[in-house]
């Protein structure tokens, strides 16, 4: 087990190095402006919102104990779509205080949802199932709003808007990842000490209320941190699809379901796997680039089937 | 200072339907207490209740004198510990991480929990199954593992719902010896089944004197008596609503149910 862990480390470690170097050839003048200026912040944005979304992911997937928990899926990810959405449609662009208002608005759709979900997860005697239905209920609902901004939308703003809705880590300097920080730092060390309370949850939630565990604190603790997290990630790079569903699988299949080596594993893994994703996205597009969404669904769909039905294989 | 979990007079209800009725029961170290009753008496629910799971509408459970939901978690895990019915999760897991994630309520390092965990599933026998995955356990296997997690958490008061359920018949009786072995160690259990010939393997015959039967149906405590009273096979009638008789073998009884007349 210790040798996995190591080599998986290491083969992100060596993604994440290798990313900023793919694409066209650096030779000449421009060469040092590419790597430090457009490259080298592009890796680091990947590292923190792939990081964040496959830890986020891996949380969610133990406190609803489910393993199609998401931040899409309980809505998370649908109510900072529509905030932006909103922003994008109603041509108000002007920045408060540097920031945009498109991640204004989308971190404050992201909080608004999760305040909804938290606050029926925090009884503690919300079944697990009810908090995800109604997480999928309201995407539901939300996706229907953003379809319908779009629908009466012109078409300079719904083309913003579908760029936007796809995800993107291109559109990005060193002031954004310094704004990014302080959200993301907080969330993964707080999602991280949780590690033993959630290694509890595992076995069941009333196991884990009858082993210390305050299962309605722990819930929503995770549940508001994450969205905290994931809020700031989509604010500023738009929805990204798959990261947070396939990288915590892709670790749980390979490595057990001990939350003490998956937590910290999620993050490492899905930050390696976005930088991977972004440097082909820059690359697949002659002249142009491909949404990294597209690339994480089209590597890590396929992927993650073929690990499921291996592993059904193995059991049977 | 007691460590006793008593529940004074609880009522739970759901709806209209009340689900346990007046009931009051007191369990403390060195006491062994079987619940029995038919399905649906409310004896799980019971347990629910004392884990402070369901809130009474009226009545007290307490434990160590405090009422158990004002107790922390800590606090309450720290004095009682619940072997639950439901069965392990099939995520890949190991057992001897399954065991170690119940040492929550320790504030430990890990290799401290995992050596914990090390002599509970030693405790069980179960040493040898520390790295397998628990989905690959067999049911008597799981439910040793499922054990360990409840002994790890060094509780004094023990509840066991139906520690024998889908064992066959020698791993019954290896779960019951391991329990009696609990109890004359000093643990307090409550323990649910519904065989009470199980209850015989706890201990030699003498301290079986000591083993109390509790009756519940329909939420309401009928009888309280004890493992070697005379009057249990009546007892168990009124209860199920059918006919046990005594049978003695060894100087042991057993009470098997009577095949019922065949209607005409």
């Amino acid at each position: 087990m210790t040798i996995r862990i190591a080599s998986m480390v290491a083969v992100s470690v060596a993604c994440v190095c290798v990313a900023p170097f793919i694409g066209e050839s650096l030779d000449g003048d421009e060469a040092r402006f590419i790597l430090v200026s457009l490259r080298i912040p592009r890796v680091v944005l990947a590292i923190l919102v792939g990081g964040t979304l496959g830890l986020v992911g891996a949380c969610y997937q133990t406190v609803l104990a489910n393993p199609l928990a998401t931040p899409s899926t309980v809505g998370t990810t649908g109510g900072a779509t529509l905030g932006a959405l909103i922003a994008i449609m109603s041509g108000a662009s002007s920045p408060v205080s540097g920031v945009p208002l498109t991640t204004l608005a989308a971190f404050a759709g992201a909080l608004f949802v999760t305040m909804i979900i938290t606050s029926i997860a925090s009884t503690g005697r919300a079944r697990t199932a009810d908090i995800l239905l109604a997480g999928i209920a309201i995407s539901l609902a939300l996706a229907a709003a953003s379809t319908g901004f779009q629908f009466f939308s012109d078409n300079r703003d719904l083309a913003a808007g579908v760029r936007w809705s796809l995800g993107d880590l291109s559109q990005i300097d060193y002031d954004e990842l310094f704004i990014l920080l302080p959200f993301l730092v907080p969330t993964a060390l707080i999602l991280l000490y949780q590690t033993r309370a959630l290694e509890a949850l595992v076995t069941g939630e009333q196991r884990a209320h009858s082993q210390g565990v305050d299962v309605g604190y722990v819930r929503s603790l995770t549940l508001g941190i994450g969205a905290l997290g994931v809020g700031a990630c989509v604010a500023l790079c738009g929805p990204i699809a798959f990261v947070g569903l396939i990288v915590p699988h892709l670790v749980r299949l390979s490595m057990g379901a001990s939350r003490r080596i998956l937590l910290p594993m999620s993050f490492v893994f899905g930050a390696a796997f976005l930088a991977l994703c972004d440097a082909v996205a820059r690359v697949s597009a002659p002249h142009s680039e491909l949404p990294v969404g597209v690339v994480t669904a089209a590597i890590g769909a396929p992927a993650l089937t073929w690990l499921v039905v291996r592993s059904s294989r193995a059991v049977n | 200072m007691t460590d006793a979990l008593e529940l004074s007079s609880v009522t739970v209800r759901a709806g209209s339907s009340v689900l346990l009725d007046e009931v009051s029961l007191r369990l403390d170290r060195g006491q062994f207490i079987a619940l029995v009753g038919p399905n649906g008496a409310g004896k799980s629910l019971l347990i629910r209740t004392a884990l402070g799971l369901l809130r009474p509408v009226s009545g007290e459970v307490t434990l160590a004198g405090r009422p158990v939901r004002a107790l922390s978690g800590r606090q309450r895990a720290a004095r009682l510990a619940w072997l639950p019915q439901e069965a392990l999760p099939e995520d890949p897991l190991r057992s001897v991480e399954v065991v170690t994630a119940a040492r929550f309520r320790f504030d430990e390092p890990l290799a401290e929990s995992r050596r914990a965990a090390g002599v509970a599933l030693a405790a069980v026998k179960a040493e040898k199954l520390s790295e397998r995955l628990v989905s690959t356990l067999s049911g008597g296997e799981r439910q040793r593992v499922a054990l360990a997690a409840t002994l790890t958490q060094e509780a004094p008061l023990l509840l066991l719902d139906e520690p024998a359920n889908h064992l066959d018949p020698v791993q019954q009786m290896a779960m019951y010896q391991l329990i009696g072995s609990l109890w004359q160690e000093g643990h307090g259990v409550l323990c649910v089944t519904h065989d009470v010939n199980l209850l015989g393997h706890l201990a030699a015959g003498d301290a079986l004197e000591q083993c109390q039967v509790v009756g519940l149906a329909a939420g309401k405590i009928r009888f309280r008596t004890s493992l070697r009273a005379a009057e249990l096979p009546d007892r168990l009638s009124q209860l199920f609503g059918v006919r046990f008789i005594e049978l003695r073998a060894d100087e042991h009884s057993y009470f098997v149910v009577r095949k019922a007349p065949r209607l005409q």
